[in-house]
C-alpha cells in the first residue's frame, strides 16, 4: 500500500476593513494608546489575522480568505507572507495580538467548523488574532508597552510588533 | 494492594515530610491546602500505606478548596463581640439555613443542595436562581473573567435538577473609580480597564446565548482598584418534575459539550488565597458562548424526553468535581482516555482537573445512550461516555488502564478537617459625625445625583441585549424617554413556558451597599434584604412569596477582624430573613479579596454583601415603573425617616464620617411593602420608586425627571423621627423601607385603605404632588422654599458622569 504524507502548511490570511470605510474599532484603540502616551499616533486600522494549519493549498485559503473571513463589501484580505518585509523608518507599525498557544481560542475553532462547511479540508488547526496598523512616530519598545496595558494582556497574549508598510 | 501501590512515577511522596516541606510542595503546586489539612491527608495516604498519586492530590486540594467547600462558614469559630466570647459551630447552618427553615415556606422547592435555589411559579414550573462570583479570574483577565462568570453560572442554571432554561441574566460588579489616577503595583490592570473588560465580557457572553441581561448595578470604591467584584446571576424556568434529580450505580457518565484542555487549571485552590503577582496564568478561562448554546438546547431536548437521570456543570475542579459530586452518594470508576482534547499533550491530572468552559456531566442509563447520543449530535455538540457510576463508595479514576486516582468518597468529601478560627468585632468607638463641609442642598444634591454610584448606567445597560426572547415587560431602563433608573426588571417567560395566556410574571431585585458594612455589617445585611425587597415590591412583585440570594464577598478569613464583620453580615442576613419572612435558597462565598497595593501593603476589599430577591409578579400587566405619570397626582411617602446619615452618599459627598448606620424594622416594613403591594395589584398606582442613596431628594429627581414632571414636597409631611429639626436629614437620610408612590387623586382614599391603621400611624403621608413644570422644588419644615431645581439640569448632571469619564 502506498502512502502519501501531504506536508502540513500553515497560511495567514489577513482581513482589513477597505480604507474608505470608518474604522471604529481603530478609533477606540488609537484613543487607548494615546492615554498610554503614544500622544505623536495619528491614525490606527485594525483587522483580524487567522493562522490556518492544515493540509490546504494556496488557492484553498485564498478561497477561505475570500468565502468565508471577508465580507466582500467592507473588507478585504490577502495571504500574509510568512516573513513580513521590514520597512526603515519610525512611522507604521504593525501590532498582532495573538492568544498564547496555551489559551483556548473558539473563534479559531469557529473558523475550523466554518471551513469545513465552505467545503475545503479540515485544517488540523486555527488561531486568529487582532491586528493593529499604527501610523505615527512611536518607538518599538514604547508600543509593546502600550499595547500590553491597553490592548492586550500579557497574561494571555503574545504581542508582536515590527515595522511596517504604509 | 491498590493498584496505584505499585505505580510510582506519578506518586508524590509526602509521608515523613515536614510541615514546612509539605507548605513549599503546596505553594509550588498552588494547592492552597492547610498545615492541618496537610496532616489530614497523611495520615490518610498512612492508613492507605502508601503515597498519594499527583492527581489525587490535585483532587483533594479543589475538593477541600474554599471554592468548593465554603470552610469560611462551615467550621467552628471563636468569636469575640464586644465582651462576650461564644462558640460558633457553624456559621452557615446557624445562620442562613436557620433563618430559612424558621420561615418555613412550602414553595421553596429545593434549598443548598443543588447548583441553585429553586422555588414554585405557578402550579406547574418552577424558578432557579443563583447568582455565582467570578472575582480572582476578572481581576487577571476581565474580558474572559467575567464572560466565563456568565458561561459558569449559566451551566449552574441547565445543571439545577435535570436542568432549567435560562430566562434572565444579571450582573452587578464592584470596580474601583474608572478615573484612579494614583500608581498600581506591577501586573495589575487600571480600573477603567477592569470595568470596560469586565462588561464587555458580560455583554458578549449573554448577548450570544440569547439569554437576556437586566438587574443587578454597580458600586464605585477605591478600595476595589486591584480586587474587583464581579456578580453573575441566571434565573431560570423549568417543569416542577424535573426539580428532583437520582444518581443510579449503573448510570453511564456522560460528559458533553466543549473539549477538555489545559485552560483553568487550579481555578477553585487559587481562589482560596490572597491574589497576587504569582497568580497561575493556567487559572484564566476562555468562554465559548456559542458551544455552551448549544449545550443549553440539546440538553433541555433531552431532559424533556427523560433520557438522563442527574445532571451537573463542570466548573472549578472539572470532571474531579463534577463526577466527584454526582458520585458521591455511591461511587464512581472514570477512564479518562474517552475524555475530548482540545491539545494531545495534556497530563492525566490536567485532564481531570481542567476547567475548560462548556462542559456538563450527566448521569445516563444505558439503554437511554443512543437518543441521548441523536439529541446531541443534531445540535453538533460532542459527547463521550467517561465510565459509569458504582456502589463501592470509591473514586477510581484510570487513564489508559493506569489508575491514578483511587480515593474513599468518604474521606474526599467528609475528611476535610475543621479548624476553629477566631473572630473580633466591636462596634465602631463614637458614632457622632465628624469631618467634610457643609454645603448648600442645590449644590449637594447636583453633586449627589452625578456620583459615580448614582449616575446613569445607560452606557453599561446599552450594551446587552435585554429584549431577547421577549419578555422584558419592566425594562432597565424607564421613563418616558427610556432612560431612568429601574428599582427591578419583569420578566414575563412565555418563551419558556408557551403560554401566552398567563400573564404570570417575576421579578428580581437586588441590594447592596458596603458603606454601610464599614460602620456595621449587620445593618449592611440588613439594609441589603430591605433594598433587594422593596425594589421588588416597587415593581408590583408579591414581598410575602420574596426568596433571597446572599453573596458575601470578604476578604483573608484568617484575620479575626475580617471574620468578624463576616459574622455580623451572616447574623444580619439570618435576623433579616425572619424579619421579612422571606427565606435564603442559594448563595455563594468568596474569600481573600485582597491584595497588596502599590506600597506593597495589604489592600482589603471593604465587607461585601450583595442581596439578590426573585418574587412572581401575579399580572404583569399591573406592573408599575418608576417615573412620574402626570401633573396634579398625589405622592405619598411609605416609611418613616430617621436621623442616618451613616454611610449615606450625603456623607460622602461631605467628606463626613461617622453618623448612625440605617437601621431595619423588618415587621413595620413588611407591612408597608404588603400594602404596597396590594395596591399596586388593584391598579391604584401610577409609579413607586425607592429611596435609597440620596434619600428623599434624589428619588424624587429620579422620578421627576425620568417622567418629564416636576413635584413639590413638604419635608413636614414627611413621616419622620420628631427629633429630627434639620431639613437636609430629612431629605438625603437613607432610612431604609420608604418608597415614595404616585398616585391619582381620586384613588387616594382607596390607596389609604391598603394601609390600614398604618395610615394613621404615620408610617404612609401625603407628602406632596407633581406638577407639570419639571422642577424638583421643597418645602422645609419652617414652610419656606429651601429647593427649587430645574429636574433638566438634574438629569443631565446625572447622565453626564460616565460618559465623561469613560470619554
Amino acid at each position: 500500500m502506498n502512502i502519501k504524507l501531504q506536508t502540513a502548511n500553515v497560511h495567514l490570511i489577513e482581513v482589513k476593513l477597505r480604507n474608505e470605510f470608518n474604522d471604529g474599532e481603530g478609533t477606540t484603540a488609537l484613543a487607548l494608546l494615546r492615554e498610554q502616551g503614544l500622544s505623536s499616533l495619528k491614525e490606527v486600522r485594525t483587522g483580524r489575522l487567522y493562522e490556518i494549519s492544515g493540509s490546504l493549498s494556496a488557492t484553498q485559503a485564498n478561497q477561505a480568505g475570500r468565502d468565508i473571513l471577508c465580507d466582500a463589501v467592507t473588507q478585504e484580505f490577502r495571504l500574509v507572507p510568512s516573513s513580513p518585509s521590514r520597512m526603515n523608518g519610525m512611522n507604521f507599525w504593525r501590532v498582532e495580538v495573538w492568544l498564547k498557544p496555551t489559551v483556548s481560542d473558539p473563534v479559531g475553532a469557529t473558523v475550523v467548523e466554518a471551513i469545513v462547511e465552505g467545503g475545503l479540508p479540515r485544517p488540523t488547526a486555527a488561531r486568529c488574532a487582532m491586528l493593529y496598523l499604527l501610523n505615527g512616530r512611536a518607538v518599538k519598545a514604547h508600543i509593546e508597552k502600550a499595547v500590553a496595558k491597553s490592548l492586550a494582556n500579557p497574561l494571555i497574549h503574545d504581542i508582536i510588533v515590527t515595522e511596517a508598510h504604509p | 494492594m491498590s493498584q496505584l501501590a505499585e505505580t510510582t512515577q506519578d506518586n508524590l511522596p509526602i509521608l515523613g515530610k515536614s510541615a514546612k516541606e509539605l507548605r513549599a510542595l503546596g505553594n509550588a503546586r498552588h494547592l492552597s491546602l492547610s498545615d492541618v489539612e496537610w496532616a489530614a491527608i497523611q495520615a490518610y495516604f498512612k492508613t492507605l500505606k502508601r503515597e498519594p498519586s499527583l492527581a489525587e492530590l490535585e483532587t483533594i486540594a479543589q475538593t477541600w478548596s474554599e471554592h468548593c467547600k465554603h470552610k469560611t462558614f462551615t467550621s467552628p469559630i471563636r468569636y469575640t463581640e464586644g465582651k462576650k466570647t461564644r462558640k460558633i459551630k457553624n456559621l452557615f447552618q446557624e445562620t442562613i439555613v436557620a433563618a430559612t427553615a424558621a420561615v418555613k415556606k412550602p414553595w421553596c422547592l429545593s434549598l443548598f443542595k443543588d447548583n441553585a435555589g429553586v422555588v414554585a411559579f405557578g402550579k406547574k414550573w418552577a424558578l432557579a436562581f443563583k447568582v455565582e462570583t467570578h472575582n480572582h479570574p476578572s481581576a487577571l483577565e476581565p474580558y474572559g473573567g467575567a464572560a466565563t462568570g456568565v458561561g459558569g453560572v449559566v451551566r449552574d442554571i441547565l445543571g439545577v435538577g435535570l436542568g432549567a432554561k435560562p430566562v434572565l441574566n444579571t450582573d452587578t460588579f464592584c470596580f474601583g473609580r474608572p478615573d484612579w489616577k494614583g500608581s498600581l503595583p506591577e501586573g495589575s490592570h487600571h480600573p477603567m480597564r477592569t470595568m470596560r473588560g469586565v462588561i464587555g465580557g458580560v455583554r458578549d457572553y449573554g448577548n450570544r446565548m440569547g439569554i437576556p441581561t437586566a438587574g443587578g448595578g454597580i458600586w464605585f470604591d477605591d478600595d476595589y482598584r486591584l480586587n474587583p467584584l464581579v456578580f453573575c446571576g441566571t434565573v431560570g424556568i423549568m417543569p416542577q418534575w424535573a426539580v428532583k434529580k437520582a444518581v443510579k450505580p449503573g448510570d453511564l457518565i456522560v460528559a458533553v459539550g466543549g473539549r477538555t484542555g489545559r485552560d483553568g487549571l487550579h481555578g477553585a485552590t487559587f481562589s482560596s488565597a490572597n491574589l497576587g503577582a504569582d497568580a497561575p496564568s493556567s487559572a484564566v478561562q476562555i468562554g465559548h458562548a456559542i458551544q455552551e448554546k448549544r449545550v443549553l438546547d440539546a440538553l433541555l431536548a433531552a431532559r424533556d424526553k427523560k433520557l438522563y437521570g442527574s445532571v451537573t456543570d463542570c466548573g472549578a475542579g472539572g470532571f474531579s468535581s463534577a463526577i466527584g459530586e454526582l458520585g458521591a452518594d455511591c461511587g464512581a470508576r472514570v477512564r479518562l482516555e474517552n475524555a475530548p482534547l482540545k491539545v494531545s499533550d495534556l497530563d492525566s491530572w490536567e485532564i481531570w482537573l481542567s476547567e475548560s468552559q462548556e462542559r456538563m456531566v450527566l448521569a445516563v442509563p444505558p439503554k437511554s445512550l443512543k437518543a441521548l447520543e441523536a439529541e446531541f449530535a443534531a445540535e453538533g455538540c460532542e459527547l463521550a461516555v467517561l465510565g459509569e457510576f458504582t456502589k463501592t463508595g470509591r473514586l477510581e479514576v484510570l487513564h489508559h488502564e493506569r489508575t491514578i486516582v483511587e480515593l474513599d468518597m468518604k474521606f474526599l468529601h467528609k475528611g476535610l478537617p475543621r479548624v476553629e478560627r477566631t473572630a473580633t468585632w466591636s462596634a465602631p468607638a463614637s458614632s457622632k459625625p465628624s469631618g467634610g463641609v457643609d454645603k448648600k442642598i442645590a449644590e449637594a444634591i447636583r453633586e449627589m445625583v452625578g456620583h459615580l454610584n448614582v449616575c446613569s448606567r445607560e452606557w453599561v445597560i446599552r450594551q446587552y441585549d435585554h429584549e431577547v426572547q421577549g419578555g422584558m415587560i419592566v425594562k432597565p431602563l424607564q421613563g418616558v424617554r427610556h432612560d431612568g433608573p429601574g428599582d427591578a426588571c419583569v420578566v414575563w417567560p412565555h418563551a419558556a413556558t408557551g403560554d401566552m395566556d398567563d400573564f404570570a410574571c417575576f421579578a428580581v431585585g437586588h441590594g447592596l451597599n458596603p458603606d454601610y458594612g464599614r460602620i456595621d455589617p449587620y445593618w449592611m445585611a440588613m439594609a441589603g434584604v430591605d433594598e433587594a425587597l422593596r425594589n421588588l415590591t416597587c415593581v408590583g412583585a408579591d414581598p410575602a412569596r420574596a426568596a433571597l440570594l446572599d453573596n458575601f464577598c470578604w476578604a483573608s478569613p484568617e484575620d479575626p477582624k475580617q471574620l468578624g464583620g463576616l459574622i455580623r453580615a451572616a447574623e444580619g442576613c439570618r435576623d433579616a430573613a425572619k424579619g421579612f419572612s422571606a427565606p435564603f435558597i442559594s448563595g455563594k462565598d468568596s474569600m481573600f479579596n485582597q491584595s497588596k497595593d502599590e506600597k506593597g501593603k495589604d489592600l482589603p476589599i471593604p465587607g461585601t454583601l450583595l442581596i439578590s430577591a426573585v418574587a412572581p409578579v401575579p399580572d404583569g400587566r399591573k406592573a408599575v415603573t418608576m417615573d412620574f405619570k402626570g401633573p396634579g397626582n398625589a405622592l405619598y411617602l411609605i416609611g418613616r425617616t430617621n436621623d442616618e446619615l451613616g454611610g449615606s452618599l450625603y456623607y460622602r459627598v461631605l467628606g463626613r464620617s461617622g453618623g448612625d448606620v440605617p437601621k431595619v424594622s423588618p415587621a413595620a416594613a413588611l407591612n408597608g411593602f404588603k400594602s404596597l403591594h396590594a395596591a399596586i395589584n388593584r391598579g391604584l398606582v401610577l409609579s413607586a420608586h425607592d429611596l435609597s442613596e440620596g434619600g428623599l431628594a434624589l428619588c424624587a429627581a429620579e422620578m421627576g425627571f425620568s417622567g418629564e414632571f416636576g413635584c413639590l414636597l413638604d419635608l413636614d409631611e414627611c413621616p419622620h423621627d420628631p427629633r429630627i429639626y434639620s431639613n437636609k436629614t430629612l431629605l438625603f437620610s437613607e432610612s431604609p423601607s420608604r418608597i415614595l408612590v404616585e398616585v391619582k387623586p381620586e384613588n387616594e382614599s382607596a390607596f389609604l385603605r391598603h394601609f390600614g391603621k398604618s395610615a394613621k400611624s404615620a408610617i404612609v403621608r401625603r407628602v406632596g404632588q407633581t406638577t407639570a413644570n419639571p422642577i424638583l422644588k421643597v418645602t422645609g419644615l419652617e414652610g419656606s422654599t429651601i429647593l427649587e431645581e430645574p429636574l433638566k439640569e438634574l438629569k443631565e448632571a446625572w447622565q453626564a458622569t460616565l460618559p465623561r469619564i469613560i470619554g
